[in-house]
């Protein structure tokens, strides 16, 4: 494992003003590559939430900084959103006697596809994938988002493994739709993981209505929100169907942010020789 | 490289004490952290700065706190911290970057950003912000800002370069604190004043 105890790491998520769950894996991955003594400085940084995009510089001492942004895929708040509130010029930007580093989102690395088939078998355990539908469900029509492409690049990639009887893609907002699942899989056995940054709406309870598993909610509290993903499996519509959580609260998340800040300085290592 | 760590550890020694809502006690060991409005005596006990987070994030009546600096940090608790990076790391769970941010301004490093600059580089659903009336904006600022009910950070930053908030009091305005405060200072409008804006805008713009 690499040391850089003279850099800061500074993880980007979306975070909410309505959803006290947004910012909890983006916290806990810190949490967990703090504990593990890499970094000198490890912070969290949101867009809708504190500390903000432009507060976040303030705190580090440092003057080596890591910029990953906790998204699922490269798009408005990777290319716009961050580098402009960032005030960065570039892959690497110089500013006020420090050097700014901006890594790829963590949906980019190749190690996703890893973290999806694990997710899969955890939740569904000792049911032969030979017999098994995977579903990867996206958001779907997000504007100027290639979260979308990202979902339909680690089916592509699961796929590849001939690990699965299939491999399917689905949406809450466009086709395929995740309302429709039991016509897209063919297989007994159906396992769907929601392709997230983090668990709120969407996966506590967008999905799993539109899934058939829960009925429209009471505004309850995200501690029995999560009961959703406790109850497995479903049985329904000739089915056993097993629902996992955001793919983002994924502990070895906090490798993929590792991973990302390695695939940075081994493309600009590069870039220098070159 | 700075040291926002010695910085703190120095305002502590000058008898620094307050911050928000929080009320800062050195002990032989570390430091206590309540509520300032709470009797030290018969809180829920916390220790470690990972705590501050979850102390943080929701107000007395179980709410998520969205704005970390509102007047509304939940009661009955204190948290034990055994050093002075725990300190530091439980600030910026109480009050996101303020300590930074403060460091900053001692050092006269801390830009501020008008509210027409913030406004103008907004995109997406954040763009037709711009569409707000200087005396909307004052109306907004005067509601959304103010400190008894609000946000208790001293704003540092104009409508516009020559165009004063003028809907809160002078105090508001003030970068100063006392000795054993540490201020919470805003160096430009939060994604929730731009939100906010925005929903004044849409509002506005309806057919009455």
């Amino acid at each position: 494992m690499f040391a850089k105890p003279h850099s800061a790491l500074i993880i980007v998520g979306h975070g909410s003003t309505v959803n006290a769950d947004s910012s909890t894996p983006t916290y806990d991955h810190a949490a967990e590559i703090t504990r593990r003594g890499i970094f000198g400085e490890v912070y969290c940084a949101f867009w809708k939430e504190e500390p903000s995009l432009r507060q976040v510089l303030h705190m580090v001492d440092a003057d080596d900084i890591y910029v990953v942004p906790n998204f699922i895929s490269e798009g408005y708040f990777t290319r716009t959103v961050i580098p402009r509130e960032l005030e960065l010029t570039g892959p690497v930007s110089q500013r006020d006697g420090r050097t700014i580093k901006y890594c790829e989102p963590v949906g980019n690395h190749p190690r996703m596809t890893e973290l999806l088939v694990r997710r899969a078998a955890e939740i569904a355990p000792g049911v032969p994938p030979q017999k098994t539908s995977l579903l990867i469900v996206g958001h779907g029509t997000d504007l100027n988002d290639n979260s979308a492409v990202a979902a339909k690049r680690e089916v592509e990639r699961i796929a590849e493994r001939g690990l699965y009887a299939e491999v399917l893609n689905a949406y809450m907002e466009e086709e395929p739709l995740i309302s429709q699942w039991d016509e897209a899989a063919t297989q007994p056995n159906v396992v769907v993981v929601p392709f997230f940054i983090a668990d709120g709406l969407h996966s506590y309870e967008d999905i799993p209505v539109l899934l058939g598993i829960a009925t429209e909610s009471t505004g309850a509290a995200s501690a029995t929100q999560k009961e959703i993903f406790r109850r497995n499996p479903y049985r329904l519509r000739g089915r056993t169907l097993y629902y996992a959580s955001a793919i983002g609260t994924e502990p070895l998340f906090a490798d993929v942010i590792l991973d990302q800040v390695t695939a940075f300085d081994a493309t600009h290592a590069n870039a220098a020789l070159a | 490289m700075r040291n926002l760590t010695q910085a703190i550890a120095d305002w502590i020694t000058a008898g620094g004490r307050e911050m928000g809502e929080i009320r800062i006690e050195p002990t032989a060991n570390g430091f206590v952290l309540r509520h300032r409005e709470d009797a030290p005596a018969g809180e829920a006990t916390f220790t470690g700065p990972e705590a501050a987070r979850d102390l943080a994030h929701f107000d007395d009546a179980g709410n998520f706190r969205a704005l970390k600096s509102a007047p509304n940090l939940r009661h009955g608790w204190r948290l034990t911290l055994t050093s002075l990076a725990e300190l530091r790391r439980a600030l910026d769970y109480f009050y996101p970057a303020m300590t930074g941010v403060w460091l900053s301004h001692q050092q006269g490093s801390l830009g501020f950003v008008p509210l027409r600059t913030t406004l103008a580089r907004q995109t997406g659903m954040y763009a037709v912000t711009k569409k707000i009336s200087d005396a909307q904006a004052q109306t907004m600022i005067g509601q959304f800002c103010r400190s008894d009910g609000g946000c208790l950070k001293r704003i540092l930053w104009p409508v516009s370069a020559g165009l004063p908030v003028t809907s809160l009091p002078a105090e508001k305005f003030e970068s100063a604190a006392p000795a054993q405060e540490l201020p919470l200072l805003c160096a430009e409008a939060c994604n929730l004043l731009v939100a906010k804006a925005r929903q004044v805008v849409k509002q506005s713009a309806e057919p009455a």
